[in-house]
């Protein structure tokens, strides 16, 4: 028996990606360290995510029929197998719990500010666990409606916001050491867009089998460059308070005030927040819950959805001491703590399966 | 608070449980029994005030001291 029966096409993995790297990064903007620079990082963080995209690509097109999980099987065997993909199942279950983190912060400090975090968690996560329940095709049915809605807020507030920018926020151009440039674009390349590694557990259930990289690299793009000019309107509208605060993005969308008429945006800012973490964490709990079907051999997902859920609330609530220590993480240790996940894993597992000539079938190429 | 927790443990078992043993899905039971009650058994600690260690802080020390952040 399939574990998942439905299928979905290019165009709604391309929204289904465009909604999971959106992400977080919606109201936390990728690149932070890099100052009033965030948006030259971004850009070079998509070269760099394209590039990191191409090796986990190939892997998903040498077996295109297959999620991580079988593949680690056939590649590795059996028992190294489940290990890589139990390792995997980590990474998606941990990522969630960090999108879950922030998402339960920001509404906490933010919106609802006398409603305790977990209650906050456990309605997010029922919705989410609702929408894996129906399948993959009502996931990616959702992703098409809310996040084109997100896109075009999202520039729509980038020209709402220009009678409060500044062009001279962003200059100097490239103040900053060229390391610390890199390592920001490196950090945006892993969070969020090298992250779209937990699509390898997506792919299979393509009805085109055409090629993943089209679609990825579509997404990357779409994606970054709405996150750069994002990036932008923060450093323009904010100029070098950004850094001050947690979350620019809200703060920069409140200064919008047209004609006193239109003002107070912030909360359309703040629901479409809940619109792409609502589409990260789906994606997330479903690559958790079928990845641990398919090590464990269960005929459905479905019994293990609420409990995976429970347990990525437990992860979210103690995982981390303060926002500070989150946002260190993420900007520091993060870069580098994804890197196995993202590149390592998926290129030794690409080079093992060319080594064994795997799979004996063929498949196609990037 | 405990008595709260329960009820919605108990929710979720009694949606899931009767559906597996009727399809006569033990495996599914065996795994779905084990993660609610890692679930159960971790909320009950949680809401006893018991101090869990920071996960993320954890890995983001061992990624510091290994490659010297």
């Amino acid at each position: 028996m399939a574990l998942e029966a439905g299928r979905i096409s290019r165009f709604q993995v391309i929204m289904l990606m465009v909604g999971f790297i959106f992400g977080t990064s919606v109201i936390v903007s990728p690149a932070r360290s890099a100052g009033h620079d965030a948006w030259i990082a971004n850009l070079i963080g998509i070269m760099e995510a394209l590039l990191i995209a191409g090796v986990f690509c190939a892997l998903a097109n040498q077996f295109k029929d297959k999620t991580l999980v079988e593949i680690n099987d056939l590649v590795y065997g059996r028992i190294l197998g489940k290990a890589f993909s139990l390792i995997f199942i980590w990474y998606l279950f941990h990522l969630s719990a960090l999108v879950l983190t922030v998402f339960s912060r920001f509404f906490v400090t933010e919106i609802y500010l006398a409603t305790p975090k977990t209650v906050i968690l456990i309605v997010f996560i029922a919705v989410c666990a609702s929408t894996v329940g129906r399948g993959l095709e009502v996931l990616a049915r959702c992703s098409m409606v809310l996040i084109s809605l997100c896109i075009l807020v999202i520039i729509n507030d980038a020209f709402l916001a220009i009678p409060t920018m500044d062009i001279k926020n962003l200059l100097p151009i490239v103040d900053i050491p060229v390391e610390k440039l890199l390592w920001a674009a490196h950090s945006a390349a892993t969070f969020p867009f090298a992250e779209t590694v937990a699509f390898t557990m997506i792919f299979a259930f393509m009805n085109n089998h055409k090629g993943r990289y089209a679609p990825l690299a579509m997404a990357i793009l779409i994606a970054g460059l709405t996150l750069t000019l994002a990036v932008a309107r923060n450093s323009l509208v904010l100029g070098s308070m950004e850094s001050a605060f947690e979350y620019p993005t809200y703060l920069a969308i409140q200064m919008i005030d047209i004609g006193d008429t239109l003002s107070r945006l912030e909360v359309v800012v703040a629901i479409f927040f809940i619109f792409s973490g609502f589409i990260k964490v789906s994606v997330l709990l479903y690559g958790t819950v079928l990845g641990l079907a398919q090590v464990f051999k269960l005929r459905s997902y479905r019994p293990v959805i609420i409990p995976v859920g429970i347990l990525m609330i437990i992860l979210a609530l103690t995982n981390v001491g303060s926002s500070t220590e989150l946002y260190a993480f993420v900007n520091n240790e993060f870069p580098i703590y994804s890197l196995p996940w993202v590149f390592g894993i998926p290129l030794l597992t690409l080079i093992v399966a060319k080594l064994r000539k795997l799979p004996q079938t063929g498949g196609d190429q990037l | 608070m405990i008595a709260l927790l329960l009820l919605g443990f108990g929710i979720v078992a009694l949606i899931q449980i009767p559906g597996l043993v009727k399809k006569q899905w033990w495996w599914e039971l065996i795994i779905f029994t084990i993660l609610w009650l890692s679930g159960l058994i971790l909320s009950v600690l949680l809401v006893l005030g018991v101090k869990f260690p920071e996960t993320t802080t954890i890995i983001g020390n061992m990624v510091s001291k290994l490659f010297g952040i």
